[in-house]
Order: structure tokens, then sequence, then C-alpha cells
């Protein structure tokens, strides 16, 4: 027995059910090809519906008064050859469904409600139910920036040989084209967004190795080049007031200044590049190494009149000679004299790494922000070398020139609050380092002066510097002695004589 | 090589003649073509010359014109219409758009429909309404249609016989503001200099790209020898070609220079500007240093002549848009 | 039947006339019966060249094109079709206009004349990739002087105008050759009749004496809208405003669609110019398969054009006449049942077109766009895990 089942088909209407009328056979009838079999009611007006097939009527599915979906089997047929099968896959959606019904095309109501009666249109079979799920696509190796699931749209293959495109692929779902980098190219490949902090961080495009894929300059290559170099060009403009950072680490605007006060009564600036980058050190910083910190007021009167005498002095006349230069030199003696201070905390390796050298870090302050660029071997200069090196440090960071190189592998760092006007503070400890000096103002102060035994109050120059030190590595014992070894060469540099 | 000084009216008269005389299937028709010779004197003499069956002086009526050319395309011929102006191309549009675009791949192509229409186009004459428009989009957006726009008057020449000899159906745009503009010819040349739909290379700089086609290449040269004194180094692009556009001229040029000001009369919403500003930057994006800037006429329809120079592009507003394009 | 809304509407619409007027041509009766003296004189004398043989053979015509006609509406109702355009009760326009034609002629038809195609020598099923969505109507057009179904109405008829001032100035007119000079048969209907392409169509043809027959089947209805809404006078007394004679043919009757349209050809090949002739018939089915015209018109109307049956007059004539017998009507139903059995078999088996044909033909030359599209439409269905699309 071959039985042929008819489903109501989708005859061109835009038709999604149809109520039965009137059967026109009966079980056990023998129709012909194109025998009228069943009238059906659509949008109020009857359709006579033939069978395909000749053969006997098996079986009715659909009572008179139901309502029946589009792709509903109704009848059956048996035809009377071998095989059965369902209704010819030329038809339209009607064969494809089943008795599953199908989802009512163009709405996402189920197919129970039949008081709308469906428009008939005039030309075509209607609105195509659409797929709701997606097709799965074939997976890719891994192209940059692509993710596995391959929901990347095929790019338009160029023929071959164009110059500067990238070969023709019959890859499906690549990458965005990226342009491959043509030899004479000078200037930087970057997206509008890149192109902008750029610009915004004062940053020569061009100048920057991109880490992208046929060398596009990334945001990030941006943020590293200007983290590493510092500033743009001063920014005409108030200094913005920083965020609540409690730190005596010099602070900087960042960023574009902001469009205006918001309706809130706020200045709202995006947190990026410099300041974010900042940030985040700040925090793994101090949310790593627990700082202790420790103050000393000393009289710097002698130092200060040290450096009258080298400002006067034909080997220092064209180079700056400031209290500062004189602290650094301290610093370095005083690393030689407390090696264990000039460290690090090595997380990872586990293992306190003291450092031979010193790198001294200098706190620059730019309008972008902080900046911490390092003399390198700084104790292994003169004095006067290393009031060159803090000149051209200085310089250089202001400008935004500052190497990559000369950021990274600082050991100890001086962060200057005295141009402020600031006492002193608890700084942060720049990542990878253990000790940090904040050097205060220096101010004319009443002092206790003791000569030949008799005490007297004079005026003398009079700071107070305080040094933050990883507590996990240098315990109060050694950071005291440090400090206290910087500040007895403020109050007598002489003694560096006797330290060697 | 002998150089003919000419107009682009006169050129397109030359390369008409030059098409009919090659081949006998070659048949005019429009508005007033045969003894008036056309209101822009686009045919002059030629009914004269190939008599009234291959100069024909159709009844008042686009469609017909372009729809009996499309039947006489179908019989063997290569028929050249003429839309007396931009304006009055409409009641053709369905012909256009329903018959002429779609027949070669309705018959799966059996047929092939090789009509020119001929469009003199733009503003900038102080004329009355619907004598300057630029309906360019609509046929470029119409696939199956060829669409390019002659410059100058060697292009003028060649552009008209290379369109009669083109199997496709050619939307073919004359800008009629530069119709009495001269140029240099060489009529002695047997091969055309460049081919139909090759943008051209006008002027090469390092700085910025200007793109244009029709009347405004004259604009974007006048604008890159000002900018040219004022140290900005211009490369000017004659498009030619709007259906198909020579995008990879346009890529070429904006990978050297990373930015892109195109000029066109029809207005900047929905025109064809956009088409290239989506297709560069999808192409480019990479290397432009400033969004495609386009430099068109307003969102407005075409206004009374009195203020249409404040409606059409011109030097200073291209040089804005230059500037513009710096700024970023 | 179904409530067709607004009676006043209809009240004011008089039922589509039998009568087609003293004017109207016929030769042959609704019963069947020889039309004698009168207008038709002008044109019996055609009918001396139709043997027994080419009589039969018109009758087997117009059972062939009709059994085509249900075959096709029954598969539409199965979803083999998308749609099909009927011409249930044309047959004889069609039939008796596409006999008169000389293979040289060229028609140009809108999109019903199925009959029109089967005498050009187009197989049915050329046409039902069409009706079908597989394409747009692909035979070749210069293989049978009949060009491809056109959906805007009235867009073949300026083609046609066209394509007969080509065959003015290829000289293939009045040159007394018979199988040289060469008409154009543009088709239409009556809705069409308003449309401008069509007026202007007729401008083109009358002003150029263009060697081409309008051909009107006026069928009663554009799909709900009767005559009166698109003319205010008959449709064959429009020709007069044009400067062409105009002429109405009983539709039904295929003897006098035949003769009257060789009169107008033979008219337009000898240089007589152009030629308007109405086929007065009716629709008997729906404008297409997505119509109800049970919303528009009474069936009673129906029921009497069914006397009018063009198949059935001409089955009793050539009984009457012994020139067909009870064996050849049913030989004729045997080829009837075989047609339509392959026109079946053959539609159901009809393969999908394939992603290529969005691209390819869109231009005669490459262009760049389109180029670019069709990688990228292939590449993007390679991207796809299963084999199969949708």
């Amino acid at each position: 027995m071959a039985v042929k089942e008819f489903k109501l088909p989708d005859p061109g209407e835009g038709l999604l059910e149809a109520e039965i009328v009137e059967w026109k056979v009966a079980v056990g009838d023998q129709v012909k090809v194109n025998d009228i079999v069943v009238e059906v009611e659509t949008a109020k007006s009857l359709v006579e519906l033939p069978i395909p097939w000749a053969g006997t009527v098996v079986a009715l599915l659909a009572e008179v008064g139901q309502e029946v979906a589009v792709g509903t089997p109704i009848i059956q047929i048996d035809d009377g050859s071998g095989d059965s099968g369902a209704q010819a896959p030329g038809s339209r959606a009607g064969s494809e469904e089943g008795s599953a019904g199908r989802e009512r095309a163009g709405s996402g109501s189920g197919a129970s409600d039949s008081e709308e009666e469906p428009v008939k249109l005039l030309v075509g079979s209607g609105p195509k139910a659409e797929g709701t799920r997606r097709r799965a696509r074939r997976v890719l190796a891994a192209t940059e920036g692509v993710p596995d699931v391959a929901a990347a749209p095929a790019e338009p293959t160029e023929p071959a040989g164009r110059p500067g495109r990238p070969e023709p692929s019959s890859e499906p779902a690549a990458a965005p084209a990226q342009p491959a980098p043509t030899p004479e190219q000078t200037r930087a490949l970057a997206k509008p967004p890149v192109r902008k902090l750029a610009k915004d961080l004062g940053v020569d495009l061009d100048t920057i190795a991109g880490s992208g894929a046929g060398g596009i300059v990334t945001r990030s290559d941006v943020e590293s080049a200007a983290v590493a170099r510092g500033a743009e060009p001063d920014r005409s403009g108030p200094a913005h007031p920083s965020s609540s950072l409690d730190s005596s680490v010099q602070r900087g605007t960042l960023g574009a200044p902001p469009e205006g006060v918001n309706s809130r009564g706020e200045t709202r600036t995006p947190i990026k590049s410099v300041r974010k980058v900042t940030a985040q050190a700040m925090v793994a910083s101090a949310f790593t190494a627990p700082h202790v910190t420790e103050w000393i007021t000393v009289d710097v009167t002698e130092t200060m009149r040290l450096v009258e005498r080298l400002k006067a002095d034909r080997e220092f006349r064209d180079v700056k000679v400031t209290p500062l230069l004189i602290l650094a030199k301290a610093m370095c003696l005083a690393v030689r004299r407390n090696p264990q201070i000039n460290a690090a905390w090595d997380e990872a390796a586990q293992e306190i790494a003291v450092k031979h050298y010193v790198n001294l870090g200098i706190a620059a302050a730019t309008p972008r922000g902080l900046m911490v660029p390092n003399i390198k071997d700084a104790d292994l200069l003169s004095l006067r070398e290393l009031a060159e090196a803090i000149s051209t440090l200085t310089a250089t960071a202001r400008e935004g020139r500052t190497p990559p190189a000369d950021m990274a592998g600082g050991t100890i760092t001086i962060t200057n609050v005295g141009v402020f006007g600031v006492d002193t503070g608890t700084p942060i400890l720049n990542p990878g380092e253990a000790a940090i000096m904040a050097f205060g103002v220096i101010r004319k102060q009443p002092w206790v002066v003791t000569e030949d035994g008799v005490d007297a109050i004079a005026i003398r120059h009079v700071t107070t510097l305080g040094l933050s030190f990883d507590h996990r590595l240098v315990d109060g014992e050694l950071g005291s002695r440090y400090l206290a070894d910087v500040a007895a060469l403020l109050e007598d540099p002489g003694r560096a004589l006797v330290w060697g | 090589m002998a150089a003919t000084r000419t107009t682009i009216a006169k050129a397109l008269n030359a390369g008409l003649r030059r098409a009919m005389d090659r081949d006998p299937k070659v048949i005019l028709t429009g508005e007033d073509i045969g003894k008036l010779g056309g209101v822009f004197r686009i045919t002059e003499h030629l009914q004269k010359d190939f008599g009234e069956d291959r100069v024909i002086d159709a009844p008042l009526a686009e469609s017909g014109i372009v729809g009996t050319a499309i039947g006489m395309a179908l019989r063997g011929y290569r028929p050249v219409v003429e839309i007396q102006f931009d304006g009055f191309v409409y009641p053709g549009f369905d012909q256009i758009v329903s018959q002429l675009a779609k027949l070669h791949s309705r018959s799966r192509g059996h047929l092939k429909v090789p009509v020119v229409v001929r469009i003199p186009m733009g503003g900038g004459i102080g004329a009355v309404e619907h004598h300057s428009e630029s309906n360019e989009a609509y046929f470029a957006h119409t696939l199956g249609l060829k669409v390019v726009f002659c410059s100058n008057p060697e292009d003028a020449y060649w552009m008209i016989q290379q369109a009669i000899e083109c199997d496709d159906p050619v939307i073919f745009y004359e800008p009629k503001r530069r119709y009495h503009e001269k140029g240099e010819v060489d009529l002695e040349a047997t091969e055309a200099p460049r081919g139909l739909f090759e943008a051209r290379l006008l002027s090469e700089g390092a700085d910025l790209t200007l793109a244009a086609y029709g009347p405004m290449v004259k604009t974007c040269m006048d604008a890159a020898n000002a900018a040219a004194t004022e140290g900005r180094s211009l490369e000017v692009i004659d498009l030619r070609s709007v259906s198909p556009l020579d995008i990879d001229a346009l890529t070429t040029s904006v990978e050297k220079t990373r930015r892109l000001v195109v000029v066109h009369e029809a207005s900047e919403f929905c025109g064809f500007g956009a088409e290239i500003a989506a297709a560069v930057t999808e192409r480019c994006f990479y290397h432009l240093e400033a969004p495609v800037l386009r430099v068109t006429g307003y969102n407005a329809p075409y206004p009374a002549s009195r203020l249409e120079e404040h409606f059409l592009p011109d030097l200073d507003r291209v040089l804005d848009a230059v500037d513009r394009s710096f700024a970023y | 039947m179904s409530d067709t809304g607004s009676a006043s509407v209809l009240d004011r619409r008089p039922p589509a006339s039998a009568d087609g007027g003293v004017d109207m041509i016929q030769l042959l009766t609704p019963e069947g019966e020889r039309v004698l003296g009168g207008t038709a004189a002008d044109y019996v004398h055609y009918l001396d060249e139709l043997t027994h043989d080419d009589l039969r053979g018109l009758y087997r015509d117009l059972v062939l094109v009709r059994r085509v006609d249900q075959e096709a509406t029954a598969l539409q109702r199965q979803g083999e079709l998308g749609i099909w355009v009927s011409l249930l009760g044309q047959e004889a326009s069609q039939i008796g206009c596409g006999r008169a034609m000389r293979r040289q002629d060229y028609a140009f038809p809108g999109y019903r004349e199925h009959g029109i195609a089967w005498c050009r020598g187009i197989d049915p099923m050329e046409l039902i990739g069409l009706f079908r969505g597989v394409d747009k109507g692909a035979w070749d057009p210069n293989a049978h002087n009949f060009h491809g179904y056109t959906i805007v109405i009235g867009n073949q008829v300026l083609l046609g105008v066209g394509y007969a001032m080509g065959v003015q100035r290829d000289g293939a007119v009045g040159t007394g050759d018979p199988d040289r000079d060469t008409a154009v048969v543009a088709f239409m209907g009556d809705g069409a009749t308003a449309q401008g392409d069509v007026n202007e169509g007729f401008v083109f043809a009358a002003v150029n004496d263009s060697p081409i027959v309008f051909f009107c089947q006026n069928n009663q209805w554009a799909i709900s809208e009767p005559n009166t809404r698109q003319t205010r006078i008959p449709i064959y007394r429009r020709a007069d405003g044009f400067g062409f004679p105009g002429v109405r043919v009983d539709g039904n009757d295929v003897l006098a669609v035949y003769a009257v349209t060789r009169a107008m050809l033979d008219r337009a090949r000898s240089g007589e110019g152009p030629s308007l002739i109405e086929a007065y018939t009716y629709r008997m089915g729906a404008h297409t398969t997505s119509d109800d015209p049970t919303k528009y018109r009474f069936a009673a109307e129906v029921e009497m054009w069914k006397l009018r049956d063009p198949i059935a007059r001409f089955k009793a004539w050539l009984g009457h006449e012994g020139i067909a017998d009870g064996a050849f009507f049913a030989s004729v139903e045997e080829q009837a049942d075989e047609l339509a059995a392959r026109l079946r078999a053959e539609t159901v088996g009809m393969p999908d077109p394939e992603v290529g044909d969005i691209f390819e033909h869109v231009y005669v030359e490459p262009h760049r766009q389109v180029d670019d599209h069709y990688d990228q439409l292939r590449d993007y269905l390679d991207s796809f895990a299963d084999e199969d699309g949708e």
C-alpha cells in the first residue's frame, strides 16, 4: 500500500491556514489527477483544491469546519504504486514543515490565533518564513580579532595581483580586509579612534611601530608610546583637579578637556590613556606592597649654601643646580650604605632582587600626568653628570619624548612635592621598586641650633623628607637608617666625603 | 598627431558623426534633433547628411522615445536617444529602469539593448526649473545600466563613440554648462586614449584627493590650482564612470593621500558621493586621516536660478572642504 | 457565492455585455453556425485559404492550450507554481491571431498570451519557469519571434512600435515578398489601453506609418475594473483619434479572429501602417490565481459567457460540417491528457536555479560592482558548515 499524504499547500496567496468547508470525496472513492477533493475557505473566498495523484482515498485527515495550517496533511491517497512518499519536493514551504505547523510568517504569534485573517496577496507567495536560528558556520583557524565561532562577515575578494591588497582568499569568514604593508609605507595605518587618541596624546603616529596585522598601529601601541614618552605640548588652561587619589604624587590633567559641565553639575572625563595606565600602576603598587612611610625633618641650610656655591662655580655654570640635585646624590650615596633598600619584591619568581646599580627615577609632573623616567646608573655619575642627567630628563619628559627604555628599569625614586609648596606626603611606590622619597618644600623656619653647647633659635632652611618603603622586604630599621642617612647628607653635605 | 582645439558640443557632434559613418545601424532619436540639430546643436547637420530615417525628430513623448529606441535595438539597431534636458528624463524613467536595464538579464542574455541615452545635465546656466538637474544616482542605483560622464572635449569625442559601441545600455551625461568650453582633441586618432569606464588621474598630488565627474571636474582642477598657491598638493581624479565605479583608482589615490573630498552637483542626501564614501571608507579605513567629505548641492530641490550659485559647489566650497579635512 | 461587498457599487456596473455591437465582426455564432453577409463579408475570403487540416489544427490548438492552462492552474493550487495567469475563455482570440501570423512576424505579448506562444512554437514548459519563480521568461525571443513576457503593463507596446520602426529601416515592408514583409503584433488588454505607453505607442506608430497591428484582448476586466473605468468609447474606436483603423472582432470566434488578423497584418506588411484589433472576449477565470473575482463580479455574468464558449462553438461547427468526427475529438482529448501529464511531471521535477543566475547576464560586458558581489555571495555561501542551502 503506497499511501501519499497531501498537505494543505501554500497556493501562492500568503495563505497561512484555511478552514475545511466541504469534502468532495469520501474514503474509498477513486480519484484522478486534478480531481477536486476539498473546498477550503481562506480570507473569505473559497478555493477548490485538486489532488495531484490518482488513486483511492484512504483517509480524510481533517474535519469540516476545522482550521488547518498550511503544511498539515489533510488527505491520504493510495496511488497503487510500490513506494509511499510525502508530497513532491517541488512544493513550496507547505511540504517542508509537515504537521508541526509553521510559525506565522512575519509575526511572532503562535499559530493558534485564527481571529485575524491574513490579507490575500495579489502576487507572489507572500512573506516567506524566515529562520529564527542561525546556520552553523565553518570554523576557521583563528585570525587576529576574529572569534572562533566565525561570526565575521566574508570579505569581498579582490583579484590577485593588485598592489597593496591581500591575496584573494577562498577562506570564508576571514577577518575584515587588512592592508598589506607596502614597501614604501612611511605613514602609519590606524583607524580613526586611534588617530584621535594619538593626536590627543601628542604622539606622532608615524613614529610608532604598529603591532596590528599589516603594521596597523593599535590603541595600546599609542598608549604605550604615550606613557613612555610623557607629555605632549603644554596645554593652556588650568590644571584640572585630579581624582581622589590620596597621594603626594604629582598630578596632572589627562585626556581631552571635558566637553562641559553636565546637567548634574559635574564635569566628566573618561578614564583612559595615560591616566588609566598610571592608575593601574598605582593600584597595583598600593594594594600589593604594604607601604610604610617615615618622615624626617632636617635642616638643609648647608645644602642650600652648597647649591649657591655650585651655581657660582665655573664647572656648573651652564647646568642647573638645585637642592634636588643634592638629594639625588645623597640618595645614591645612601644606597651604597644601605644596599638592601635598592631592591624589588619579585612575586612571580618568589625572590627579592637587590639591584647593584641605581637607576634613579625622578617623578616628572606633566599636564598629561605622572611620568617617572629614570637616570640609569645614577650612582656612577659625577655631580655634574648627575645635574646634566636631571636637566635632560626633565626637559625630555616635558616634551613628551621620553624613550620607553627610560621609563623602565628604575630602582628607587624621588618625587618632588616641594615645588608645589607641599611639606611632604605618603608617596606610592613606583611598581618594581622598594622605596620612594618625597622631597618637600624647603622653608626658612626657626630652628634650634647648638653652638658650643649653647642652644639658640636661628632661622634655618628646613625641609621634610618622607620615605615610603615596601615593608615586605624593607623593615623599619633599614628604612629608618636609609632615611636618616639621606637626611644626614643633606644636613651636612661634607659627610659625603666621609662616606666616600 | 593633429590636435584640434574644439568645444565639448562640437566634439560630441564629431563623435556622433564618426559613429554613424562607421556603423549604419547607429540611429539618433529625440526631440528637435533633426531639422534644428538639437537645442544645444549637438546633432547639428546630421539629419541633412544621414537622412530622416537615421536622425529622427521624435514626437514629444519621452517614454515613447526611449521605448521605441529599445524596440529598434531589439531589431538590431544602435539607437542614440537625446533627452532634451535632464529634468525631462522622468517620463522615460519607467522604460529605462523596467526595460532598458533589465531586458538582457531577464532574457538570460538572449537580448541585447545597446541603447545610449544622452542627457545634458547640471546647472550653472541660469535656467528655469527642470533644466539643471543631476539625476545620476537613480540610474547608477539601477543595475543593468551603465552611467558615464564626459568632462572635456577629448572625452566627449571618444566616450560617445565608445558608449555607442558598448553592447550594454549607457546613460551618457553631458555637462551642459561646459558645452562651449574648449580643449584639445586629436580627431585623426583611430583609438580612444582610455577605456570608457576608467577613471582618470588629472593631476597628481600628495595631500588630499579630489574626486569628481562631469561639470565639477573643472571646478576641482581650479580648486587644486588655487590650493597649490597655498602650499597644498591636491590630487584630482575625474571618475568619468559612475557605474561601474573605478574603485581601484580611488583607493590607490586615497592610500597615498589619506584624505578624500568628493564633489558633485546633485544633493548630498543619498547622492552618489555617499556610495563613494562608504566604499572608500570600507577599503581604506586604516589609511584615512579624515572622513570622506562631500561637497554637493544642498539638500533641497534645485533653486530658482538667481540662487544657484549658492546651491552649487564652487572653488571656495571645495577648498573649504579641503580645509575641514585637514582639521581632523 | 460569497458576499461581494457594497451592493451599490456593483449595481452601477452594467454586466459585461455579451453583445459586442453591430460593428463586431463575427463569422461563427456561439451556437456554431456560420454568419453570412454583413460586415463579415470583408473578411470571409481569408477563410478560403484554410484547409480542413488547418481547421482541425485550430481545434487541436484550442483544446491543448486550454488543457495546459487548466493543468497549470491545478499545479498552482498544489503549490508547484507561485502564480498562474489563466487565459481561460480567450483561447480563440489567441489561436486565431497566432495562426494568422507569418513566421517572420514578431509578437510582443503582455503576460497572458500563452496561446500566442503556442503558435510561435514555444513549448509550454518554457513558460513555466516564470510562474514557478525559476526565471523571468527565459526563452530565446529571436528563435520564435516572440518577445518575453512584459509585466509592466503597456511597456511592450512601445517596444513593438520601435521594433516595427526597425523593420521599416530594414526595408522589410511593402516589398511584395510574403516571406520578407514583416509585421509586428503588440498585445494588450483592455486595461492597458489607458496606460500612457500604449497611447504613446499609438502616436509613434501613426506618425511613422509603422507596420504594426495593435491586438487588444478586451476580456472585460482589468483585475476588478470593468471597461467603463478604462475608456469612455469602445476600444476599437479609439484608433480613429490616432489616425488609423480600428476593428472589433468576436474574440470567441476563432475564424473571425483569424480572418481579421490576416487582413490587418496584410495592411501592415504592405506599408499601409498600423491598425487596432479589439478582440471582444471574456476572462472566464480570475486575473491570476491570487485574485478572487467573486469579490467584484456576478456569477451570472460568468454563466452568460459560458454560453459563448469558443471551443464549444467551433467543435459544433466542425462536427456539423463533417470536418471532424468523434474519433478526432477523442484523439485530441488523448493528446491533451498526455500533454498535461508531461507538463505536470516536468514542472514538479524542475530544478531550482543556480545562485549565479542572480549575477550572470546583468551586463554584456563586465561590471566591477556586480562581479564583486558575485564573489562575495559565493564566499559567504561557502562559509556555512552544512551542505544544503536554504
